[in-house]
């Protein structure tokens, strides 16, 4: 597939997207709000093919952000797709283990630094932080005080 | 001299703990055991568990998690015991000072189970395998 035929399948799932943004000709920036989150990624994995990269989850104090990264190898593009969970008291998203094994881990360290629920994620257990840690407590969460005695 | 700090200083045998280290400190201490510096030649080897060992050396900051398990290492490792912290991190936690996960440096945590215990320090980020022996051996020459 060569750059423009990307762009235009792309272009299908516009809908659901709020924003789509090509700055260079190797890095996409899609957004789109939580509830379209799972099917853009079953779009970017199974239709385009891409390749799952990396997810990051970003505190931005009145809600969070998932970036979900994908690499189209065939032509090297990158593709950011940055998803807004809007409710910063309950975040959730749908998990895309069930459709990329691969995410497991890094769902579990977003869930266990950051607090953010993963609906159906086969495996939510504690991934990186000390066995002895107490519940509720997201160390990388902005408003987390880091002078807490733990 | 006491006869088991003789023997220590004839052979200190060494157990390698990493607390929280980035790796860069393990690769400088297995470093140390390689052919080029050798640290073999002075009766200092490394052995696969506490309770066969001399002198500890604990490589970064002592991370929540890793603290039990170290005071665990430092309580079967035979006494007389030295404590050799290695690098920045484990001599005063460095760069992670503030994190949430910290609770060093190592002297703490050591010093809270045995106030008397023998801790020496190899700053540098990480310390080289030179600046390693010569902790050594001033340390075992301190003894």
């Amino acid at each position: 597939m060569s750059p423009d035929e990307l762009v235009e399948k792309l272009n299908t799932i516009k809908s659901s997207l709020t924003q789509f943004e090509q700055l260079l000709n190797n890095r996409i920036y899609l957004s789109c709000e939580s509830e379209n989150c799972f099917e853009i990624n079953k779009f970017l994995f199974q239709e385009l093919k891409a390749r799952f990269v990396i997810a990051t989850a970003i505190d931005c104090e009145q809600y969070f952000e998932i970036l979900y990264h994908y690499s189209y190898d065939q032509t090297g593009c990158v593709i950011n797709l940055k998803c807004f969970i809007r409710d910063h008291e309950n975040p959730q998203v749908e998990s895309i283990t069930p459709l990329i094994p691969a995410a497991e881990w890094i769902e579990r360290e977003m869930h266990d630094l950051e607090g953010i629920e993963f609906n159906n994620h086969p495996c939510m257990e504690r991934l990186i932080l000390a066995d002895d840690w107490p519940e509720g407590e997201y160390p990388l969460r902005k408003d987390w005080n880091h002078e807490k005695e733990i | 001299m006491n006869w088991k700090i003789w023997s220590l200083k004839k052979s200190p045998w060494v157990f390698h703990v990493n607390t929280g280290a980035c790796n860069n400190c393990d690769i400088e201490v297995v470093n140390c055991l390689t052919p080029k510096f050798d640290v073999e030649r002075f009766g200092v080897t490394l052995v696969g568990s506490p309770r066969h060992a001399d002198a500890l050396l604990v490589t970064g900051v002592v991370t929540a998690q890793a603290a039990p398990r170290l005071i665990q290492a430092y309580q079967q490792a035979t006494k007389p015991c030295v404590v050799f912290s290695i690098g920045a991190c484990a001599c005063g936690t460095g760069i992670f000072h503030t994190g949430y996960h910290v609770v060093g440096p190592v002297d703490k945590i050591i010093k809270e189970i045995d106030p008397n215990a023998i801790i020496a320090y190899v700053p540098g980020c990480p310390p080289k395998p030179e600046a390693m022996i010569s902790g050594i051996v001033k340390t075992l020459n301190a003894l």
